[in-house]
């Protein structure tokens, strides 16, 4: 029974994607080989029936036989109702061929169908391929050759496991496309890398072993397949200045962004959730109002300014909190995180009051009411339910954006994050140190994304519905 | 019965949300006045400040005591009386201390049903009162710029026109009556006038020209209709209020103010504390803060409006393609536009400026191709939803070319959203520019750009901290303008309530 199921399921996986424009030829070019071997015995199975044949023998039986005369009369009367009906002229030519050519049609349908009934079809290479697929022996025999296709198939009969692919595939296409304009942005810079490392006094042997040792004198795709491969293997050999390898810093300074990124992600959601749920339960209230204008005001404050009065009141005036970061204390993470986290949480607080809000007027909530439940059930158990799903979105985006800004905040608190590590860079400018950072942030918010679509996916019911009415 | 009825009136009326809102802020800034106006290091008060305190303490007083009569008045009659109409006009001369909120709740109280027109004739006067007052702090300056006694004089002018205009349309109602050709008049001279950078004159303006002109009812509803909503959040109208004193401000200043205190360096006030010749203080080269952040403004500005414009035509354009002619095109674009956005804007940024080296013209181009994926998708969803609906179909029907219709009709229909993102994303615009400024990535160091401004502040946080706040709450204020703005906007073109 499982092989049945199986064989079946790679039957399911063919028609699928045979459908797809692009994924039609995907599949062709990446089972040439079981193609190959498949269509021997599509020639074979041809062979030994020639359908052509017998479908013209039995077309010459219908032409002789009583349907034809029919059909014959039946198409003339027709024609000529038809030109009487519009005003035309008869022709005795046109006539000729329009009815001749109606009762080809007709026959020949009736001779297909009747060599149907009799369980004789024409040898179709799709209906070969698909009985192969369903026999295990074929499968298993060309296994090897056919692995990648058979798991294509496989991933593609499955409405889940099809959408987890692509979007994997997807992610992957953009990390790719990240790189490729990233580093196409910094190679078509102006300025040249060798004159303002070395400096303007720099003989031209001494700016071409430069170009040489980096690998600059090379041509653009030369260089952008090594940026690709560095990047993709965590190698990218060192840096312009100072002679540090790259992948060494930025693996030092990552873990220190991403803590701070989190703990900040944890903060926002810790503070706006609530907010937001106490703000849509009491709409128009004053503490709706107030709520709301603080999240406003925090998602217009500059971090950099916050960070700067934090810095004003708690370390200088008051004394309270380290101003500037050290691995070692955790108070001194306190107010970055609080920094960090502010437009974060004021764009998760406005979010959440919106998507309860919207909820509250849905149907089912109506329903909900009508089945009795009382109104603290009906929030609690349907309202919030069905409004995490955008919530969880803007998280998502926003993280991204945090990731981004954490150079500003890092700058500002002194901390020796990869933000602030490009932002040094930046000044150099070291070219391969710019593009790891930014490309590996980059990296990073699309691996978040892509956890949290395939996340939702998983568990909106409304989303699993829709994939499994596809 | 009627008592429960009115009680629900109240917490509907608009007037009573407005003063209500009014008095909170107002007491908000009176408590934030008292606290800046003692001196804790030296223990002792500034004086300046402390009547500053007592005047926006009294504004609040009388605003408590409007409310309450307001209270009285919706809950037993439903009507105003004369004391309450008293109170709203001892009111109206807050504005003379900057309290724009508790005025403009003075002058719409005080007409009974305030037409937009009248609204904006009201809010054009603050405009011009706040600039003037503004700018009159050139005054305690050694000296002035050559064209400021014209240029204030033609400003005050213009408040006296001003004060004639809120009459006439204070008297004048709902109709025009039979003098539509003196109202021509009246709008030539208000979009001349409106140079001076005051949006409300040309709001004004063509909301007049409109009934003037006999345009087309339904024009002429739907702009009614669109006002009516949004000066209902007034939130949304002070954001537009504070947006056009700003700009006003950086037109205006070409006249009345001295570059030279903005740029030049002064060697012999380094550093000072803030007074009235030096509002907001002086820097480490002895630059006056007050002018600086006036003239760095301007550049907020442009480069906010630029970084939102750029990026609103070539998404905008490229979102509505792709949605509008589906498929393959689609696919295209979205796909790369996708991988543009996967790449954080302050990180694009910098990487652009890192490769084209850091000016004003950098800074723009890399805020406006971070900013392009948000724009495309807003237009493509929007595009998608107007494309199935019968016009488009009935203009397909009678031979339109797809580029005609789409031009013509689809993009027209689904701009709203854009304009509601544009004003939202002019903001974090704002805090971009200045965030790259203070990083010094963005506009060139002596340009003074408030990130600038700030970068030199945060240098003597610990002996001068104004230095580091003023600018900052420059950007605050003008960043929380765009979103309350961005915010009524929405809600006024939400299409749910048409």
């Amino acid at each position: 029974m499982p092989n049945r199921i199986r064989s079946q399921a790679l039957v399911n996986g063919y028609r699928m994607t045979k459908s797809h424009p692009i994924l039609k030829w995907v599949i062709g070019l990446v089972g040439l080989p079981v193609h190959a071997i498949a269509s021997i015995f599509y020639l074979k199975q041809k062979r030994a029936l020639d359908y052509q044949a017998i479908l013209r023998q039995e077309l010459a039986e219908l032409k002789h036989s009583a349907l034809n005369q029919q059909l014959r009369q039946e198409y003339v009367s027709q024609y000529e109702q038809k030109q009487q009906y519009f005003k035309r002229p008869l022709d005795e030519q046109e006539r000729e061929r329009v009815v001749n050519q109606q009762i080809d049609q007709r026959l020949m349908k009736v001779a297909e169908q009747q060599l149907a009934d009799r369980s004789i079809r024409a040898v179709r290479y799709q209906d070969v391929f698909q009985s192969l697929l369903r026999s295990q022996v074929f499968v298993l025999s060309t296994f090897i050759p056919g692995l990648l296709l058979y798991s294509l198939l496989l991933i593609y009969q499955n409405a889940f496991s099809r959408f987890i692919f692509e979007r994997i595939m997807m992610t992957f296409f953009v990390i790719i496309a990240v790189i490729v304009i990233v580093f196409t942005i910094l190679y078509i810079s102006p300025s040249d890398a060798a004159a303002n490392i070395l400096g303007e006094s720099a003989t031209m042997d001494q700016r071409m072993a430069f170009n040489r040792q980096y690998g600059l004198d090379q041509p653009y795709l030369v260089q952008l397949w090594q940026a690709i491969k560095g990047i993709l293997s965590f190698d990218l050999g060192h840096s312009f200045t100072g002679n540090e390898v790259i992948m060494t810093s930025i693996t030092n300074r990552f873990p220190v962004t991403l803590t701070l990124a989190i703990s900040s992600l944890v903060f926002a959601i810790i503070i706006a959730i609530p907010i937001g749920i106490v703000s849509a339960a009491k709409t128009n209230s004053f503490w709706d109002y107030s709520f709301m204008f603080i999240a406003l005001i925090g998602l217009s404050i500059p971090s950099f300014w916050q960070g700067l009065i934090f810095i004003l009141t708690f370390s200088i005036r008051w004394g309270i909190l380290p101003s500037a970061y050290s691995p070692q204390d955790y108070l001194s993470l306190v107010m970055p995180v609080i920094v960090l986290g502010t437009g974060l949480a004021a764009a998760i607080a406005r979010m959440t009051r919106s998507s309860v809000l919207e909820v509250m007027h849905e149907d089912y909530m109506i329903t909900a009411k009508a089945k009795g439940l009382s109104s603290r059930q009906i929030f609690l158990y349907h309202g919030l339910r069905n409004a995490w799903v955008p919530i969880i979105t803007v998280i998502g985006l926003q993280f991204g954006v945090m990731l981004g800004g954490a150079s500003v905040t890092e700058k500002v608190f002194n901390i020796s994050g990869l933000g602030s590590y490009i932002v040094d860079k930046q000044f150099i400018p070291d070219i391969p140190a710019i593009l790891a950072g930014v490309v590996y942030i980059a990296i990073a918010i699309s691996v978040v994304n892509l956890v949290v679509d395939l996340f939702y996916a998983l568990l909106n019911p409304r989303i699993r519905s829709q994939m499994k009415g596809n | 019965m009627t008592n429960h009825r009115n009680l629900f009136e109240l917490k509907q009326s608009d007037p009573y949300k407005h003063g209500y809102f009014a008095l909170t802020l107002s007491l908000a800034l009176s408590v934030i006045l008292l606290l800046s106006s003692y001196n804790m290091s030296e223990q002792s008060w500034r004086t300046g400040v402390l009547g500053l305190t007592v005047l926006y303490g009294l504004t609040t007083l009388i605003q408590l005591m409007i409310m309450i009569c307001l209270r009285q008045d919706i809950l037993t009659t439903g009507k105003l009386q004369r004391r309450t109409l008293l109170l709203a006009y001892i009111q109206l001369p807050t504005i003379l201390v900057g309290n724009v909120f508790t005025a403009s709740f003075a002058f719409s109280l005080i007409k009974k049903q305030p037409t937009i027109n009248y609204t904006f004739a009201y809010y054009l006067f603050m405009t011009d009162l706040l600039v003037i007052g503004i700018t009159a702090f050139n005054l305690f300056k050694p000296y002035v710029s050559n064209s400021f006694i014209v240029s204030i004089g033609i400003l005050l002018g213009l408040l006296i026109t001003d004060l004639i205009v809120i009459i006439l349309i204070a008297k004048q109602g709902c109709h025009l009556g039979n003098h539509k050709k003196r109202y021509q008049w009246l709008v030539f001279f208000l979009v001349m006038t409106s140079l001076t950078g005051n949006l409300f004159r040309l709001i004004l303006a063509y909301s007049l020209w409109l009934q003037v002109a006999r345009q087309d009812q339904a024009t002429v509803d739907n702009w009614q209709f669109f006002w009516q909503r949004l000066t209902r959040s007034f939130t949304a109208m002070i954001g537009l209020l504070f947006i056009t004193i700003i700009l006003s401000l950086s037109i205006t200043s070409v006249g009345t103010f001295v570059s030279s205190f903005a740029t030049a360096n002064n060697y012999g006030a380094m550093l000072t504390d803030p007074s009235l010749i030096h509002p907001f203080g002086t820097d480490n080269f002895g630059r006056d803060v007050f002018s600086r952040i006036i003239y760095g403004a301007r550049i907020s500005l442009i480069v906010g409006l630029l970084t939102t414009l750029i990026p609103m035509v070539i998404g905008g354009l490229l979102g509505a393609i792709s949605g509008y002619f589906q498929d393959a095109i689609d696919q295209v674009i979205m796909r790369i536009l996708d991988v543009l956005y996967a790449i954080p804007g302050v990180l694009l940024a910098i990487a652009i400026i890192a490769a084209f080296g850091s000016n004003t013209i950098n800074l723009i181009i890399a805020l406006s191709i971070g900013a392009i994926p948000t724009y495309a998708r807003t237009m493509r969803a929007n595009i998608l939803m107007v494309r199935n609906l019968d016009y488009i179909e009935a203009a397909k029907a009678l031979g339109d070319s797809d580029w005609i219709i789409l031009f013509k009709h689809a993009i027209p229909n689904a701009f709203a959203p854009m304009i509601v993102r544009a004003t939202l994303t002019i903001g974090s615009a704002v805090i971009a520019t200045s965030s790259l400024s203070f990083l010094g990535l963005g506009v060139e160091p002596h340009i003074p750009e408030w990130g600038n401004i700030l970068k030199i502040g945060s240098a003597y946080l610990e002996t001068e901290p104004y230095l580091a706040i003023f600018p900052g709450l420059a950007i605050i204020l003008l960043v929380l303008s765009f979103n309350f703005l961005g915010d009524g906007l929405r809600d006024a073109l939400d299409p749910k309530l048409k």
